[in-house]
């Protein structure tokens, strides 16, 4: 069959690189209720994934997991050849190497955007405040706002803070970027303008894994789709594959649901 | 389908979960952290005792509460009577006077400051800037200051004479205080209380059924009317017929023989097992309720730390009350006697007086001097200015809670409330009042709570409150600690016990929100 | 948000939550500071138009039937209460020169009087530091209407013009209080006799509701150009008129100094009270002028950073004030040459090459371990010096611990040698401080009085106050964030000590530190009784500040915490860059009304026998064989004095409050 052919064929070059992110039979519980059971996934070099789901279907517990927001309980959590376990210092190398976009963007509103930016370079990669305020004003050019710097977060719309918010991470220079459901708190006209940031950022061979609603992004921009269910994850696919032809019936019915 | 990304388990990678170093283990820095700073404050405070009884060792003093049963000294200025007259029962009596205080405190500050509070949000102008002053003038002074000045200023009113003033024979006020009628709790009270018992259970079921009617017909029934009407009923009933439950009390005193009968063993080993089937309990209920359909979760470090908390805190009862004090258990022993005899004896027979009496105030020529005679209510110098006291203090402090309280309520809830055309009255009772008062309560009870502290104020101006009564008890046995020991039990005692109260009545607004 | 809804509604109920009176005085409950602050907000509507003043009293007077009685019932009972209070403060048997000459002995005890100069030392650098942040940051853009001060100005001279009025003919008032008309010496006058006594009074009634109407037709007609003039300003320049009367005005010369007992109404005030004060008040104009060019000459930017300096002055003079009042050391050169500076350097040069190491790029693991190694070894000094199993200078042990303290939070400054440089330059200033404090206080003082206590009355009130304040802070954010804590073992010592010390009375735990903690001393060890109870008010203070605090951080939101962690801050950078400034700003008004709360918790000195501003009025003067058994004047002039500061406090929290509930977020 010729999508499943094309889909082996973006596999295979995919295969070649780089484990990023390895995750094997992770498990997760909250009290009694199990968020993760069995997660076995791998995340290549380069490689944008979009993970699916209905809400409730622990995408945002996984993705927490990886940068250890969540602990997770059984399994394995291997980022870039180092693995999450209770060493200190694996957290600590994970977490500058791992940047992450939250729904509510969570800047600091007591710190101007610069401020917001340079303080984890300063304090964690250890720079020196000029070479991080320039830094800080290369990301915001990245990001559209260069001119926003002295303005504190509330000042901003949404759309500007989830920029500022990634440009926060990325001035962490992470290997990595994490992104949960990062338009979901913005009003239509701004969900765009975040959109492009995530494409240009995608485009220039940055590693991502998004979870979101923004079926359009997934299909254009992702190489890969997981979509999880009841905290498990029941089907991988190229974005082709999973919009036109979905295995599983549960992947269908979600399907239905939001297209 | 086979993905080739999917990673094949078991490979070489799952030999990563080495064990790292302890000092970057997060599990072993977050514990050793919490261990070691617990283990320096326990040998903070273990130090400090050790040296706390070398230090009195070397001065000859000998610490423990035989005290407590030995004769003290002096007399205590009011209150109950010191009978026993030893440094317990004066104790005793301290705390008494400062239950009675706090109360009589909490009832006249609450009112009073309920006032006020609505009283600077009239829209009179002259009432609400005199409700502005009081507010403003009483919260920015010491409370201490003020008792002392209202003492000082008792204390220069004039002397007390034969045909006392202002209303000879119902209110006198003088240097010696303020006397007033007082009521009282009479001979055949607790049997009556029985009755006002019987009458709230039958009236309550009354009260359930007659909203059940309004609840189904829509007609008017007065539910709470008819509640306060049958209890009334009994009430009335029971002042007269209130002597036939005299065999009440035999019930305290065969309970009375019954704690007598116990052996300190006995309670211990009560205690003991009440301790443990507690933590066994809990911990079945934890685990159960990290119970899955696919079997026990995982258990994260801090789900232990639980588990053994529990445990450790079982053994602890049982270690205190084996080891630690072993007089406890004879100390409960006595007090439940004593408590059940006292009752027996409140609802024996032969109690056919009245439930309640009252009594005017008089004045008796001691000597040379006239001063006020025991059947009136008084508030002696102290007495009466710790009372003013803390009454217009806390009133200040109420006053703004129930205004803030009042404010809280969005101008909307009375607009929908108007909109959906209730009568203000209704309004008020069914919107505004409930939701204010959910904001009101949780102040106010830290109100009651300071108020009940502050009465320890007495100690500067000598009424025998509980603080004053142990600082003369420790000047003359030099018990200094122990009777710190027995304040700070008592008013965390009293702290609780407002607190329940206050949490009970909190929890019933909630649901009566939802 | 549920779950922090949660504890803090048991712990409201459960034995003392974070809730407090509404309103600046007393502990608040995050929650109900939002309410008051919005019920504050909304408690001021728009401010009606009337056209008449007759408009303005049916209005707010007789509205209705019930208004116009409870308008008559009130206006009454005020009436009825400001002829009690008019008559007992004039009344010729009023013993006001009881207070008026032991002011000296109110505010500073038996200070004595060859180093008063001390004191106004400490005034005036307070007055100096007042001016200056004055100047620099208050007061921008408020002004106080025109409009207002000739209500208040009109107002005032009617309410006088009331008192003489009310006043009783002549009052004399007797032992027992009441009102004496007859009495052989004093002829009862006439009523209109008596009100041309008081001509000076009526004087000053008419010449102020002429000001006041003058400025009002003035403001009216626009005649005057300014609707407003500045509020600081304004403040400041009214000051100038008790400090000018002072040089005017007959008040008396009355003082009561060492025994001797001057009183001579009718002169000025004595020189050595009136000059000082003048010298005060042009410091704080000099200083406010001073600060108001800075202001000027300052771009926003370097305004903020000026903040920094001045308020580390502010944060460091309660200390240095306190060594200005108590020492005059009285150093031994020997000692201080071949021991103190040998070891101050010591300290300072190894430490500076301990923390220099310790910030080498790529120290890692190891350089916290060397810190924790440190800190242990500063533990056991103070572990040793219980058990005297060796001997050392407190300092030492002191610079030790600072060592340990400083080296664990090294890590931070690690890489650059900027950074590095910095880190080290502080150290060195720190021990240069601490080595120099430690040095003073070792030597004997030479300033002695004639009391045991070195200093008295309203002084000790506030410098207890104060110590307080600053020693408990740290100790209460550090309970907050322990009972907040992840970590159970921290969350239950914080708890269980917060709920213990809140649900006793001051006076329990002041008692217990007054006369029992020598008892758990070691031998040798002893504690001056001020030092005991200041102790005591600290560990008191610091379970409510926690509480306070607590309710900040609760307002903290997850997100927040979650994003220091994403972007790997640690747990310290996260706690002092991200989660305490928020907190702490959402804290500050319950924080000035716990402030509030000590300082009137201060009163309780009195009872454990410290001769605080209290005693002095209900003890000390009493006493005196000229005013035996005078009482009441001078606890009403300490109750004015403890009104005047506590609802000064008061007004300027509620302002903060408004301020930042409407301003930045």
């Amino acid at each position: 069959m010729s999508i499943s052919d094309a889909t082996v064929a973006v596999s295979e070059e995919l295969a070649a690189r780089d484990d990023m992110i390895v995750c094997r039979d992770v498990d997760k519980w909250f009290g009694d209720f199990q968020a993760l059971s069995g997660i076995t996934a791998t995340i290549k070099e380069q490689e944008i994934v979009v993970v699916l789901g209905p809400s409730g279907s622990g995408k945002s517990t996984w993705i927490r997991c990886i940068n250890r927001l969540e602990a997770h309980q059984n399994g394995q959590i291997i980022v870039d050849g180092i693995e999450l376990t209770n060493d200190l210092r694996n957290i600590e190398k994970i977490r500058s190497e791992v940047g992450m976009v939250f729904q509510q963007f969570n800047l600091f509103p007591h710190l101007t955007v610069v401020d917001n930016i340079t303080l984890a370079p300063i304090w964690v990669r250890k720079k020196s405040r000029p070479e991080a305020e320039e830094l800080a004003a290369a990301l915001l050019e990245r990001v559209g706002i260069p001119e926003q710097a002295e303005k504190f977060p509330g000042q901003l719309s949404g759309g500007q803070q989830q920029r500022v918010a990634i440009a926060r991470a990325l001035a962490m220079e992470p290997r990595v970027m994490l992104f949960d459901e990062p338009t979901s708190a913005l009003d239509p006209e701004m969900i765009k303008e975040v959109l492009d940031v995530m494409e240009e950022l995608a485009r220039s061979g940055m590693t991502m894994m998004v979870v979101t609603h923004e079926m359009g992004f997934a299909r254009e921009v992702a190489d890969r789709v997981i979509f999880m269910e009841g905290g498990e994850i029941v089907e991988v696919g190229t974005p082709h594959h999973f919009f036109t032809d979905p295995t599983e019936e549960r992947t269908k019915l979600f399907l239905s649901q939001v297209l | 389908m086979s993905d080739p990304l999917q990673v094949d388990r078991g490979s070489s990678l799952s030999a990563a979960g080495a064990r790292p170093p302890f000092y970057r283990d997060a599990t072993v820095v977050k514990w050793l952290s919490q261990v070691l700073t617990l283990a320096l404050v326990l040998f903070a405070l273990i130090f400090l005792a050790s040296q706390g009884r070398s230090n009195l060792e070397a001065k000859d003093i000998e610490t423990g509460y035989d005290f407590l049963g030995t004769a003290l000294g002096s007399d205590l200025g009011s209150g109950i009577d010191t009978n026993p007259n030893t440094s317990g029962r004066a104790l005793w009596v301290g705390m008494v006077n400062t239950i009675r205080l706090s109360i009589g405190g909490i009832i006249a500050a609450t009112v009073l400051g309920v006032l006020v509070g609505v009283g600077r949000l009239s829209r009179n102008w002259i009432v609400s800037r005199a409700s502005s002053v009081f507010v403003e003038t009483l919260r920015n002074i010491p409370l201490l200051v003020q008792i002392i000045l209202i003492f000082v200023v008792i204390a220069s009113l004039p002397r007390v004479t034969i045909d006392q003033g202002p209303i000879p024979g119902w209110l006198h006020i003088s240097n010696k205080g303020v006397s007033i009628p007082r009521v009282y709790v009479a001979d055949g009270f607790y049997q009556w209380l029985i009755f006002l018992a019987i009458g709230a259970a039958i009236g309550w079921i009354v009260m359930r059924q007659r909203s059940r009617v309004h609840d189904e017909t829509g007609r008017s029934t007065y539910p709470v009317l008819s509640f306060g009407a049958v209890v009334g009923v009994f009430g009335v009933a029971g002042w007269f017929l209130h002597p036939i439950f005299g065999w009440v009390g035999a019930i305290f005193d065969f309970g009375a023989s019954a704690i007598d009968a116990l052996t300190p063993g006995i309670v211990q080993a009560i205690i003991s097992v009440a301790a443990v089937a507690a933590a066994i309990l809990w911990i079945r209920r934890f685990l159960a309720s990290h119970r899955t359909p696919a079997g026990l979760t995982k258990l994260v470090d801090d789900d232990w730390f639980r588990i053994i908390f529990a445990a450790a805190g079982a053994v602890l009862v049982i270690l205190f009350v084996t080891l630690g004090w072993p007089g406890l258990s004879s100390w409960i022993i006595n007090s439940g006697r004593d408590l059940f005899e006292v009752l027996g004896d409140k609802f024996g027979n032969g109690r056919t007086g009245l439930p309640i009496d009252a009594m005017r105030p008089d004045i008796e020529q001691v000597g040379n001097f006239p001063n006020y005679g025991p059947s009136g209510l008084n508030l002696i110098q102290g007495l009466a200015a710790v009372y003013f006291g803390v009454v217009l203090y806390t009133a200040a402090f109420i006053a703004e809670v129930v205004r803030g309280g009042i404010l809280a309520v969005p101008k909307g809830q009375s607009e929908a409330a108007q909109a959906v055309g209730l009568r203000r009255s209704t309004m008020l009772r069914r919107v505004v009042l409930p939701q204010a008062f959910r904001v009101i309560l949780p102040p106010l009870g830290n109100q009651y709570l300071n108020l009940t502290k502050n009465t320890s104020l007495a100690i500067a101006i000598g009424y025998s409150d509980v603080v004053q009564v142990g600082q003369t008890v420790y000047n003359q046995t030099g018990k200094t600690l122990e009777v710190v020991s027995i304040w700070m039990l008592f008013y965390l005692a009293c702290s609780l016990t407002i607190s329940v109260v206050v949490n009970f009545f909190n929890v019933r607004m909630r649901i009566v929100e939802r | 948000m549920d779950d922090a809804a949660g504890t803090r509604g048991t712990a409201a109920a459960g034995g003392a939550g974070p809730v407090g009176p509404v309103g600046p005085v007393g502990p608040v409950d995050p929650a109900v500071t939002d309410v008051a602050a919005a019920a504050a907000a909304r408690a001021r509507p728009p401010e009606e138009t009337y056209r008449s003043a007759g408009e303005w009293i049916r209005k707010n007077l007789f509205s209705s039937r019930l208004n116009s009685l409870l308008t008559i019932a009130f206006g009454l009972l005020i009436l009825f209460a400001a002829r009690g209070l008019l008559n007992f403060v004039f009344s010729e048997e009023r013993g006001w020169d009881a207070v008026r000459t032991n002011l000296r002995l109110i505010f500073t005890h038996a200070y004595p009087e060859e180093q008063y100069v001390r004191i106004w030392v400490c005034v005036g650098t307070l007055v100096v530091l007042t001016g200056l942040s004055l100047g620099l940051f208050a007061g921008r853009g408020e002004g106080v209407q025109l409009q207002k001060i000739s209500t208040v100005m009109a107002g005032v001279g009617a309410a006088i013009a009331l008192g003489v009025i009310l006043r009783e003919p002549s009052v004399l008032i007797g032992a027992d209080g009441a009102v004496v008309r007859e009495n052989d010496d004093v002829v009862r006058q006439s009523f209109f006799e008596a009100m041309a006594d008081r001509w000076a009074w009526w004087l000053a009634a008419a010449v102020l509701i002429a000001a006041g109407v003058v400025l009002r037709r003035a403001v009216a007609s626009s005649k005057v150009s300014i609707s407003s003039v500045p509020a600081v300003e304004f403040a400041v320049a009214l000051l100038a008129l008790p400090v000018l009367s002072a040089w005017i005005y007959p008040w008396g010369h009355f003082a009561f100094v060492d025994g001797t007992f001057i009183a001579e109404p009718g002169r000025t005030v004595a020189m050595s009270t009136k000059v000082p004060w003048t010298v005060m008040w042009l410091l704080v104009v000099a200083a406010m002028a001073l600060g108001r060019l800075m202001r000027r000459g300052f771009d926003e930017q370097q305004q903020q950073r000026m903040r920094i300096p001045l308020n580390l002055l502010w944060l460091a003079s309660p200390f240095a004030l306190y060594w200005v009042i108590l020492r005059d050391p009285h150093l031994e050169w020997d000692r201080v040459l071949s021991v103190d500076i040998p070891m101050g350097v010591l300290f300072g040069v190894i430490g500076a090459g301990v923390l220099w190491m310790l910030t080498r790029p790529g120290v890692g693991e190891l350089g916290r371990i060397i810190a924790i190694v440190l800190l242990g070894v500063a533990a056991f000094n103070w572990l040793a010096a219980f058990f005297g199993w060796y001997s050392m200078l407190q300092k030492a042990r002191l610079s030790f611990l600072l060592l340990a303290l400083v080296a664990l939070a090294a890590h931070n400054f690690a890489g650059e040698s900027i950074k590095r440089r910095r880190l080290v330059v502080a150290w060195l200033v720190l021990m240069a401080i601490v080595h120099y404090f430690a040095t003073l206080m070792n030597a004997p003082s030479t300033v002695e009085t004639p009391t045991e206590a070195l200093i008295g009355g309203f002084a000790v009130t506030v410098i207890v106050a104060v110590f307080t304040i600053m020693l408990s802070f740290p100790l209460g954010v550090l309970l907050a964030l322990a009972r907040t804590s992840r970590l159970p073992i921290f969350r239950v010592m914080a708890t269980s000590y917060i709920e213990v010390i809140r649900g006793v009375p001051l006076i329990t735990i002041l008692i217990f530190f007054a006369i029992i903690l020598n008892l758990f001393l070691p031998v040798g060890m002893e504690i001056s009784l001020i030092a005991s109870a200041t102790l005591g008010y600290t560990l008191f203070s610091a379970a409510y500040l926690a509480e306070n605090v607590r309710g900040g951080l609760q307002s903290v939101r997850r997100g927040q915490f979650e994003a220091s962690d994403a972007v790997g801050l640690s747990t310290t950078q996260r706690t002092v860059f991200v989660v305490l400034p928020q907190a702490l700003r959402v804290s500050i008004p319950p924080l000035v009304g716990q402030m509030i709360a000590t300082f009137k918790e201060t009163s309780l000195l009195a009872i454990i026998g410290v001769f605080d501003v209290l005693r002095m009025a209900n003890s000390v003067i009493p006493a005196q064989t000229q005013f035996l058994g005078i009482k009441r004047e001078g606890l009403l002039f300490v109750s004015v004095v403890y009104w005047i500061f506590a609802y000064t406090l008061s007004k300027q929290s509620q302002r903060l409050e408004r301020r930042l509930g409407v301003g930045e977020r």
